[in-house]
């Protein structure tokens, strides 16, 4: 307990506006071995928050703990709170598949339907989720296909395979696909680990401009990506029994500028990881 | 003191690595270049005499089968020439009805038996499902007249059907069963978990990221392992042997006796009239079209399949 109330003294200071999610002492094991542990912050609505730290400090299982994708893992066990508007996303009255249409998801390496049209990817989790009527699908697609900045160079060839897309654009088709449903937070796991500098800089961008209507969690590997696109940051690192722990929760400004704890000094200025 | 020295000498002298690899490599050179091309010759020489065997036999083929193929050949039923006529001999409408009827039954058993247990396969950890595996990879190795034995014990004689296009069907589906179900397992796993894992992130249920996402990027694989169950099942002869009765007329009921290509082939080729001999050429050509064609429909979806891959 003690633990847990040191850890939130750093978010305490900093939760300025609304929070859309809450973890409270979240830790994800696998097999009783743990993952991650000790992670206590909240995520600051319509803000970015960044997940870094070096690998096997456990951001992405974290952040895959946040719309419970370790659910199908067999051995996978998450223990403490995570909130969703209030709402307990593991116990609460929420079911899977309702929570994943709020917490939406993009992926590491870009994964579009391959079999699936460019505007049958758009639409896919409205559909799975019973939408059939046309005009609401037409216009869901048309606005998640311009809020991923997507649209106009694909407006014209709606019907054709998704695989036909280039890298950059294939992870954007995964951005409008989460958006489609309109989520109230999108989760981003190293989204741009897999694309060239150019198609990298318009998924940023892209992120900025998502803030006014989605809340996003970015894990990123790129510590200037973190410094120029998040709001809050949570730095993790692997613990001398392998299992990844949150160091430090602050404003990305102070992880960069100030942190509290000198292991993030190190980290952020590149001295490991 | 002096270990030291030792030790960097090498390293003062420029690079002796380097410098010997660089050496190797030129000496060996030629004999490299010289080993390349003998292999190479080899290779066509083995190529060759590969290829011969499988020319002869088209040759063959085409040349007895082509002129036996007319209107009458598909169209009219066979007769046994007589010492008056030695050459009536007919057509094989009976076997290429009876062909087509027993590929039709067959594949209507086997193929969405096959695929649902494939995707099983693919789907579970459970013991039955290393069972089932075990046994559909025992019995596609199983030689075929065990197929038509089965059949025959089951299907004519036990429940009594008698030799019939269902008793021949039925062993051709069990012979193409383990063909889809392997085809189905491994085009199922190799659909990229990514996939899985999108779908379940947009809030999809399991049976829908089954049905909707998993099914239809696997389709390429299934169906090309499907096409060449199909295509195996139309010309073997020892299954449908035992049980199928074979018969002279066109027909295709299920619990009827009726012919087939490769039977009428068996049957033919122990004739004493040349007429019916020279028969077995045309038939033989007929069934080798058709395998050929559903052949390349299978190649066909795989390069789709790739393309989609990529």
């Amino acid at each position: 307990m003690a633990d847990i109330q040191s850890k939130t003294a750093t978010t305490e200071s900093i939760s300025r506006g609304p929070i859309a999610m809450q973890l409270r002492d979240v830790a994800v094991s696998f097999h009783g071995r743990t993952a991650v542990r000790d992670c206590t912050f909240d995520i600051a609505k319509n803000q970015v928050t960044s997940l870094i730290g070096p690998s096997g400090s456990g951001k992405t299982t974290l952040l895959r703990a946040l719309n419970r994708l370790h659910d199908l893992t067999p051995g996978a066990k998450v223990t403490g709170q995570i909130l969703l508007d209030g709402v307990d996303i593991y116990r609460g009255n929420v079911t899977v598949t309702e929570l994943r249409t709020r917490v939406g998801m993009v992926f590491q390496r870009p994964n579009p339907f391959p079999t699936m049209s460019i505007y049958d990817n758009a639409v896919s989790g409205l559909r799975f989720n019973g939408i059939k009527k046309k005009s609401l699908l037409d216009e869901a697609a048309e606005s998640s296909l311009r809020s991923a900045a997507l649209w106009d160079s694909v407006s014209s060839r709606l019907k054709v395979s998704a695989s036909n897309l280039s890298g950059g654009e294939q992870q954007r088709l995964c951005i409008a696909r989460a958006l489609a449903l309109d989520p109230e937070v999108l989760l981003m796991d190293e989204p741009t680990s897999a694309l060239d500098p150019v198609a990298t800089l318009r998924i940023e961008e892209l992120m900025t401009s998502l803030k006014s209507r989605v809340t996003v969690v970015i894990v990123t590997h790129n510590m200037q990506q973190a410094a120029r696109i998040s709001d809050d940051c949570a730095f993790l690192l692997m613990g001398e029994d392998r299992a990844g722990e949150l160091i430090e929760f602050d404003t990305t400004e102070k992880i960069f500028n100030n942190p509290v704890d000198s292991r993030t000094l190190d980290y952020t200025l590149g001295r490991f990881g | 003191m002096s270990d030291m020295t030792e030790l960097n000498e090498p390293v003062e002298d420029g690079h002796l690595v380097r410098d010997e690899v660089r050496r190797i490599s030129k000496s060996v050179h030629a004999r490299r270049v010289a080993t390349s091309r003998l292999m190479m010759v080899l290779c066509a020489v083995a190529l060759l005499v590969a290829a011969v065997p499988l020319v002869m036999l088209i040759a063959e083929l085409v040349k007895n089968g082509l002129p036996q193929l007319n209107k009458a050949f598909f169209t009219t039923e066979p007769q046994t020439p007589t010492l008056i006529a030695p050459n009536a001999a007919g057509g094989v409408s009976n076997a290429i009805v009876g062909s087509l009827a027993l590929t039709v039954y067959a594949s209507v058993l086997a193929i969405p038996l096959g695929i649902l247990v494939g995707v099983y396969l693919a789907e579970s950890e459970s013991k039955l499902a290393s069972i089932l595996r075990v046994i559909a990879q025992t019995m596609a190795g199983a030689p075929s007249i065990l197929m038509g034995l089965f059949a025959f014990s089951f299907i004519v004689h036990d429940l009594n059907i008698g030799f019939s296009a269902l008793a021949g069907s039925f062993a051709l589906a069990v012979l193409m069963m383990p063909v889809i179900i392997i085809a189905t397992e491994i085009a199922v796993r190799n659909v990229p978990n990514s996939l899985r894992e999108a779908g379940l992130a947009l809030g999809a249920r399991n049976h829908k990221v089954s049905l909707r996402i998993v099914l239809p990027t696997a389709l390429s694989g299934i169906v090309t392992g499907t096409i060449l169950a199909i295509s195996r099942a139309v010309g073997e002869t020892a299954p449908v042997l035992l049980v199928i009765g074979g018969g002279f007329i066109n027909q295709w009921r299920p619990l009827d006796p009726v012919s087939s290509l490769p039977l009428s082939i068996f049957e033919n080729a122990k004739s004493q009239w040349p007429a019916q001999r020279l028969q077995v050429w045309g038939a033989a050509l007929v069934l080798v079209a058709f395998v050929f064609v559903l052949s390349l429909t299978a190649r066909i979806w795989a390069t789709r399949k790739q393309q989609v891959r990529n």
